[in-house]
């Protein structure tokens, strides 16, 4: 994990080395930006981008869907000053455009609206989120690359040394009260029937990792990081931990009760079920933080026999 | 299976063999190919035995017992349901195409619950059955009220069906479109799923089913009268208004029920009876018996289907309302050669003599409808919301606004001047009022192909697109002309172009919804049109294209004169009548292909345009053409203006706005029409 982030490190402060002079270039996944000076007016166009900003101690001047960033992600906290400039799938071009940003910060999902967004501001795109992507370490790229951009070097690897420390400690807890095996599937409720299972290509996957778990699910997601299936689908999996993530649907632990499809289930019987409050599953960089304590503290606590 | 002539059998028509064969096949097939992937675990035997006991120390016995056998029960549960629901609306409203999908009972249904996942969770919680019900009725009310002084004549039932389900279902995609995050697991239930996990829900719902079926089953016999003829009905002492108005009700409460358990499984209502009649059910009670049966077997196969594919795609789920689409769309295209051509569309034997506003000066009108693309054009430009609320744009400072609001504005009007002058040309064609880009698939057929390409990663920017596009319309009006020849394009025919259409795009949208992720929103915002995309490259591109189009189709005023005056007169006249044909063909194609790009597929404009131009009082071909171009124009202006600032900062696809003020002004155009 170390030797991973510092090669990572080193090759992301190549490729953003200031080229000569003030103007410096920097190479992404939309072709190459100059900038002359750090950019003061950023927009973000998704959660994963305004994360980032805000754990760099940048606030933005403008979101894309706001309200929804403040009800899902919810952490880091989003100053309620900020300008909301559409929804993350068609964002008003002409409200980014008055915000008058010096840098707009998306993804490929923005693809056929590049070509606008570069005559408002320069545009760094970055996905963490995209076909064959590992989204942990392109979280990272993206943090360490926005603050080389911003002139925030040192927040950011505040940062991560912080995630890395917090992992380290939690890796260390887990092992001593003997809580690495069996492996864990992540799952979060969608109604009575249907889970979204959280894949060995999700942000997730690297809290597991790091913590010295291992996933149970054995094949990979769509390229955020998951599979919708029908509840049964866990039974594929007895040797296994649930750990339930919120938000729940209401009712769920009495109807799952009443089935002994559910209290037959060998995690079930093992008092292997686990509840943890939400991070956002298709965040940044914090939201394995986020992960990591919690799941920490759930499986330290020890499991039950519902989600309760 | 047999050889036995139905014609040989003067007395009584005898059912065919092949009836209760093919039925119990599909069943026992389905079962079979269902229960293949237990019998690696549990005996034959014991996985017969599954549906009443299990082994609690055999987790597989356990797991079949409470995922396996219910998810079976409730599909043969449901599709029973759906299959003498089906045969019930057909026979009150004596329609082939008549089901509790083609009516909007689902989409009524699906609209809500969704409005009461949003704004009256308590409901939810109470009683879903409550929701659907309401939506379901809100939706066949509609229907009703829109077609009631037409007497519920039959294709204008299905018209008024499909166009309340585009309407509702517009209304769905916006509400997931702003709320997606909010409306997760809609997306899923949307979608149709008959995942189970335990035996409630299908003892839930079996008593339910089973009342209703029962009062369904005592309007048999009144039902076997609507058979003679309304007015011999009503004679012999049936009430025929009330009688509908039951069994409507019955079908919508049946629909509803179902809908609220496990979401939209469209078409097994549709394709059940059709099934049974196709293979010969004929009297009521075989072909309530045999639809019913039907159904169970429809959506058991459907359900399987749906059950191995979700396997082959390492378990991530595969809808079963994607599969009984994908099953629906070849089973009514099947019922296309089985089908009689007695059917007219509304307008269509009074056409044009019944329906003629009086004519109006044409520069009057076109100067009119001018007058007010400027306005719309002024304020589009001028007058619109900002960050520190509304604020009016002078003249001088429209080159900077224009970079923002031009070219969608422009790229908008030309897309629905294309869609105008491509829908008068193809009701010219088809010599029918009511023949659309939409309706009857061609702007479907642009789509589908793009959806194809999307969906294949192939990205070819904006020509290949227009070129792919163009190819698919091509295809579909192609298609159409080729059926045409056979059925002379009139009746169900001409609805079916645009009914599969729809079929087939909802297995994909299901699809992706299911899936999750940001595909499905991507996917939607495309399929309803995203001018806000638009560069002025490409608005001038479509600019240079429209305008040499319409050119063109101005050339074609002849032909398009002489076209509906029939094959024989038309060549007599010196027209060549096949080169004429493929002339207009392709220009049509192009023209709906260059707006379908634009605007998706589900706009109405090319409906709704030429028969304002109608009313408007322009008969002749080329005043007619004009004032469509403008009307389309000038609809598809507001769309766009729309879109921009009534969710603002949010915005909505142009093309699902002018589906909703194109479906208001169909429905109620529909209505009005019935007066005269």
């Amino acid at each position: 994990m170390s030797i991973n982030l510092k090669t990572l490190l080193l090759g992301s402060l190549f490729l953003a080395l200031p080229a000569f002079g003030m103007s410096q270039s920097w190479t992404h996944e939309g072709g190459t930006l100059n900038l002359d000076a750090p950019p003061k007016r950023i927009v973000a166009l998704n959660w994963a981008a305004t994360e980032t900003l805000l754990l760099l101690g940048i606030t933005p001047v403008g979101v894309a869907d706001k309200t929804g960033y403040s009800a899902w992600v919810k952490e880091p906290e989003l100053p309620a000053n900020v300008a909301n400039v559409g929804t993350r799938v068609a964002p008003s071009l002409e409200t980014i455009a008055e915000l008058k940003p010096d840098l707009i910060v998306t993804s490929t999902e923005m693809a056929p609206a590049h070509e606008l967004l570069e005559r408002i501001a320069p545009t760094y795109v970055i996905s963490v989120y995209k076909p064959d992507s590992r989204p942990f370490d392109k979280a990272r790229e993206m943090l360490l690359v926005l603050g080389a951009m911003l002139d925030r070097e040192a927040k950011a690897k505040a940062v991560l040394t912080d995630i890395e420390q917090t992992l380290k400690q939690k890796r260390d807890l887990l092992k001593q009260a003997n809580q690495t095996d069996p492996a864990i599937a992540l799952i979060s409720f969608q109604d009575n029937r249907h889970v979204r299972i959280y894949t060995k290509n999700s942000l997730y996957q690297a809290a597991l990792d790091s913590l010295g778990l291992t996933n149970a699910w054995p094949t990979l997601g769509n390229y955020w990081g998951f599979t919708s299936t029908g509840l049964e689908a866990v039974a594929q999996i007895p040797n296994s931990r649930l750990v339930v993530i919120e938000p729940l649907v209401p009712g769920l632990a009495d109807s799952l009760e009443e089935s002994p499809f559910w209290t037959y289930l060998p995690p079930v019987r093992n008092q292997q079920i686990y509840r943890i409050p939400s991070a956002w599953s298709f965040g940044g960089v914090h939201q394995i933080k986020i992960l990591a304590e919690t799941l920490t503290d759930a499986l330290l606590k020890g499991g039950s026999n519902n989600v309760r | 299976m047999s050889g036995e002539a139905p014609l040989a059998t003067p007395s009584r028509p005898k059912m065919p063999t092949r009836l209760p064969a093919a039925i119990i096949l599909l069943c026992l097939l389905a079962f079979f190919a269902s229960a293949l992937p237990w019998l690696q675990q549990l005996s034959p035997l014991q996985l017969v035995s599954i549906f009443w006991s299990y082994d609690g120390d055999e987790y597989a016995s356990v797991l079949a017992h409470f995922s396996w056998a219910p998810r079976i029960s409730m599909a043969l549960l449901i599709g029973c349901a759906l299959g003498l629901s089906g045969a019930i609306t057909q026979q009150i409203l004596g329609n082939p195409l008549a089901s509790p999908t083609t009516l909007g009972v689902e989409s009524g249904g699906q609209f809500g619950i969704t409005m009461a996942t949003l704004f009256a969770p308590g409901l939810l919680a109470l009683s879903p059955d409550i929701a659907a019900v309401a939506g379901g009725l809100l939706a066949i009310g509609l229907v009703i009220l829109l077609t009631w002084r037409l007497g519920f004549s039959p294709v204008t039932v299905i018209l008024a069906g499909l166009v309340v389900t585009f309407f509702l279902g517009a209304i769905n995609m916006a509400l997931l479109l702003i709320k997606g995050e909010w409306l997760g697991n809609l997306f899923i239930w949307g979608a149709g799923s008959l995942a189970q996990n335990n035996w409630s829900p299908f003892f839930d719902l079996l008593p339910k089913v089973l009342i209703i079926a029962t009062l369904m089953l005592t309007l048999v016999r009144p039902l076997q009268l609507l058979q003679l003829g309304q007015t011999s009905a009503s004679a012999l002492g049936a009430k025929v208004s009330l009688l509908r108005a039951t069994s409507l009700f019955l079908v919508v409460a049946m629909t509803s029920v179902v809908v609220s358990r496990v979401g939209v499984v469209a078409f097994v209502g549709l394709a059940a009876p059709v099934l049974a009649r196709l293979l010969g059910a004929r009297t009521l009670t075989e072909r309530l018996f045999w639809s019913t049966l039907a159904g169970a077997g429809i959506l058991l196969a459907a359900d399987t289907l749906a059950y191995w594919t979700t396997l082959l795609s390492d378990g991530s789920l595969v809808p079963t309302g994607t599969s009984t689409a994908l099953i629906g769309g070849p089973i009514i295209l099947l019922a296309l050669q089985g089908f009689r051509n007695d059917h007219h569309m509304p307008g269509h034997d009074a056409s044009p003599t019944g329906f003629l506003p009086p004519r109006r000066n044409p520069f009057q009108i076109a100067g009119l409808l001018s007058a007010l693309l400027a306005i719309t054009i002024v304020l589009s430009m001028s007058w619109s919301p900002g960050l520190e609320g509304w604020n009016w744009t002078p003249l001088t400072q429209w080159t900077d606004a224009w970079v923002w609001r031009g070219p969608r504005l422009m790229a908008a009007i030309l897309a629905g001047m294309a869609l105008g002058m491509a829908g008068t040309l193809i009701q010219r064609m088809t010599g029918n009022p009511m023949g659309s880009p939409e309706l009857l698939g061609i702007s479907g057929g642009a789509a589908l192909v793009m959806v194809a390409l999307a969906l294949a990663g192939l990205d070819l920017g904006r020509a290949g697109q227009l070129a792919a596009a163009t190819l698919g319309a091509c295809g579909a009006l192609g298609l159409l002309l080729l059926l045409a020849r056979k059925h002379r394009f009139s009746g169900n025919q001409l609805l079916l172009g645009g009914l599969a259409l729809y079929v087939f795009m909802d297995a994909g949208l299901r699809l992706a919804m299911a899936t999750g992720g940001t595909v499905a929103s991507k996917l939607l915002n495309w399929m309803y049109g995203s001018t806000w995309l638009i560069s002025e490259i490409e608005a001038f591109s479509l600019l240079a294209l429209v305008v040499s189009l319409g050119g063109v189709t101005l050339l074609t005023l002849r032909p398009l004169t002489l076209l509906p005056l029939g094959e024989t007169s038309a060549s007599a006249l010196g027209l060549q009548v096949p080169r004429a044909r493929l002339l207009l063909l392709l220009l049509a194609a192009a023209l709906t292909a260059a707006s379908t790009v634009v605007i998706g597929p589900l706009s109405f404009v090319g409906l709704i345009a030429p028969h304002l131009a109608r009313v408007l009082g322009q008969q002749t071909v080329g005043k007619q053409l004009i004032a469509a171009a403008l009307a389309g124009g000038l609809l598809l202006a507001i769309a766009d203006y729309l879109a921009r600032l009534l969710v603002y900062p949010n915005q909505l696809p142009a093309g699902l706005l002018a589906a909703l003020v194109g479906g208001l002004y169909f429905l109620w155009g529909l209505g009005r029409h019935g007066k005269n």
